[in-house]
């Protein structure tokens, strides 16, 4: 089920509806919350069923994913069947569409459900293969689509692959300092690592990938290594998704060095010069790296 | 009942839809009887109901003016997107439908003290509504490119315009919250027993929203000072509105709830006051909520002036941002034939209120105040990118937190 939302200009679309027929996929009215509701009714009916919310929308279903989706599995002592996934736009990226088209927080929001996956691919390789994963998984998956890494190409196998929902993955190797981030947020912390690289620092690079489960695994092997860790959110300061990368790496590794990046914790303002101002960039990255590390 | 073909509703309102059934709509709902306006029963009562017509020639001058600006305003927006590559401004144009917020908002209390004004809550697509209200030409046109002495300094642009001073609680980017909002400010009217009424403006697009049943079900249910006008242009986004409304008039959907509806014709802006007239009478009586259904068009596509070209009005052929449904042009070229801007001029002229030299005289007014307000707001000062941690709380700003 979809909302009739708007492509890329110039670039292919799929329409799903046209593909396989309106008796199974339907371009719905602008309801989020039925194609949320709806999606979790055919999964408890037995069908494997996906929705796609487009970012203007894509807290108005939260109460469903939070409230039936996050805790039937629980309330009906393991009976629910929720093979589901609800894939939600984020946009964060584009700047002059004010608070309600320009914001970056519902990863902090559904990340914080317990019983729903809440995964959030950067690369165009990594989307195909946690889409397949998601859409065999037995569990609800909020499937976070960054809509400002749209425009990224990469060649990707045809056939059908998957990536794991609940393994990080170290995009660079490096020594001096563990630099976090994910989602919409990576393309910036791999732009300063490779300033920082060309500066003579050794930089790992971890992308979270999935916030829930989160593999604290990954992240304390590094920051055991590094000693130095700097989380970077697109997402809003408090409780965002750096805040935990950071709490569970203290948890395990004694003697390392924090440093958080995150938007403030106010609504972006449609102007470009205070947006741009305010969202985590890799200046400000790189900036943040050598503190730490000089 | 009101919901006849598109066709021959417009007799509906110039012969129905009148005060003095009142005391019917009264004595009915007392009887737990649902209601909706009769065209049988319009008819019967015999009265022109047609207020407009009686209007001074003043207001009705305002009004033809009102929706020159309107017009004039999304004319030279679309060509600034389209001619000047430093201009940053978008806009969901709303050319096409100028007659709706004219005519509502001819029928609203624009001007006074904020707790006596009557309030409009408007859509991602608010210029027009902003314009018709009373907000400032010159300080919206400064939002919509994100300056510092923007109407709200640069924090809003197109889909956040806000304006309480003159009643026009907002803009807004989301499809449904809205009514539902505004069905508290009429909530609040009715325990301060104030007169003032609300205006919610919404696209068919609404419809489908549990927002907007839940806004119906609770104004009837309080007898709410609350109006909703559906401006129903037929498209919501990309996809026409057969795609999420099951029958052809939404306003059938305010029957169950008993609450009067009609549909006017978008495009006569009389037809349009006349109803809101009725609407916004009974809404001050505390007599409860109306549903206007506006059949209404837009010139241009959902979102910017994708199709158009400069100087020419509409945008024509596929909207490359559409998936599953695009307008047809001759549909395009159909709803143009019937303009707001020349049915309104026409009409005043019938009147002998205007003769075409007055017409064109303040069509030049208008165009000039139009280029004034672009000039005025393109030298105006950027916003101070530190300003983005202040306006989260009443006082002081939020920490940086970008910089690590």
């Amino acid at each position: 089920m979809t909302a009739p939302v708007a492509s890329n200009p110039g670039k292919p679309v799929i329409n799903l509806e046209t593909e396989f027929g309106r008796k199974r996929v339907v371009n719905t009215g602008i309801d989020e919350m039925w194609m949320v509701a709806a999606t979790l009714g055919a999964g408890l009916a037995g069908s494997k069923a996906a929705t796609y919310i487009p970012y203007q929308g894509a807290a108005m279903p939260f109460q469903i994913i939070q409230n039936h989706a996050g805790k039937l599995r629980s309330m009906t002592g393991g009976k629910a069947s929720m093979p589901v996934v609800f894939i939600m736009e984020m946009t964060g990226q584009t700047p002059g569409f004010a608070g309600q088209h320009s914001d970056y927080e519902i990863d902090s929001y559904y990340a914080h459900i317990p019983g729903v996956k809440t995964v959030i691919p950067s690369t165009p390789y990594d989307a195909k293969g946690m889409m397949v994963s998601a859409l065999r998984d037995p569990n609800p998956v909020v499937f976070l689509y960054p809509a400002g890494l749209r425009e990224l190409v990469e060649e990707v196998p045809d056939e059908q692959y998957e990536v794991p929902l609940d393994k990080a993955v170290v995009r660079m190797e490096g020594s001096d300092i563990t630099i976090v981030g994910s989602g919409g947020g990576m393309p910036e912390v791999l732009k300063a690592a490779e300033a920082l690289t060309a500066e003579g620092m050794s930089v790992e690079i971890i992308d979270l990938r999935s916030l829930k489960p989160m593999d604290t695994e990954t992240l304390v092997k590094s920051v055991g290594k590094t000693k130095r860790l700097l989380a970077v959110d697109q997402s809003y300061y408090t409780l965002g998704p750096a805040a935990e990368v950071i709490a569970r790496v203290a948890e395990n590794v004694d003697g390392a060095k924090y440093k958080r990046i995150a938007f403030p914790d106010a609504p972006p303002p449609a102007s470009p010069e205070m947006f741009l101002w305010m969202r985590p960039n890799a200046g400000h990255i790189a900036g943040a790296a050598r503190k730490l590390v000089g | 009942m009101s919901k006849e073909s598109f066709d021959d509703h417009a007799e509906v309102c110039e012969n129905g839809f009148s005060p003095s059934r009142r005391g019917f709509l009264k004595a009915a709902a007392a009887a737990g009887a649902a209601i909706s306006l009769s065209n049988t029963l319009a008819y019967g009562a015999g009265e022109s109901g047609y207020w407009a017509k009686d209007l001074p020639d003043e207001k009705l001058i305002d009004m033809f003016s009102t929706i020159l600006r309107i017009r004039w305003h999304e004319r030279t927006m679309a060509d600034k997107m389209l001619t000047d590559p430093t201009y940053r401004g978008y806009n969901h144009f709303y050319a096409g439908q100028e007659a709706v917020a004219t005519g509502v908002c001819a029928a609203l209390r624009n001007s006074g003290p904020f707790d006596q004004i009557d309030l409009v809550y408007s859509t991602h697509r608010p210029t027009g509504h902003a314009l018709a209200k009373g907000v400032d030409m010159k300080l919206m046109a400064a939002e919509n490119d994100f300056r510092a002495t923007g109407l709200n300094g640069g924090y809003a642009a197109e889909m956040h315009l806000s304006d309480p001073s003159v009643g026009f609680i907002g803009a807004d980017g989301m499809i449904g919250p809205g009514p539902v909002i505004a069905t508290g400010s009429a909530f609040a009217f009715r325990a301060r027993g104030s007169d003032q009424v609300v205006v919610n403006f919404g696209g068919d697009g609404t419809y489908a929203t549990p927002h907007f049943h839940s806004a119906l079900n609770n104004a009837a249910l309080l007898k709410l000072p609350f109006i909703y006008v559906v401006e129903n242009n037929l498209y919501h986004q990309y996809a026409h509105y057969s795609f999420s409304v099951p029958m052809k008039d939404i306003a059938t959907a305010a029957e169950p709830y008993g609450i009067p509806s009609v549909v006017v014709d978008g495009q006569d802006v009389m037809q349009v006051y006349s109803a809101a007239k009725v609407a916004v009478d009974r809404a001050r009586a505390g007599e409860g909520a109306t549903l206007i259904e506006a059949k209404t068009y837009r010139y241009y596509n959902h979102w910017g002036a994708p199709g158009a070209k400069p100087g020419e009005l509409g945008a024509f052929g596929y909207d490359p941002l559409a998936i599953s449904s695009f307008r047809p042009e001759r549909e395009v070229r159909a709803w143009m034939q019937r303009d707001p801007v020349d049915i309104c001029r026409n009409t005043l002229i019938n009147w002998e209120v205007i003769d075409q030299a007055k017409a064109d005289e303040i069509e030049a007014t208008v165009k000039q105040e139009v280029l004034d307000a672009f000039a005025w707001a393109a030298e105006q000062p950027l916003c101070n990118p530190e300003d983005g941690l202040k306006n989260v709380f009443v006082d002081g700003v939020v920490e940086a937190r970008q910089f690590g």
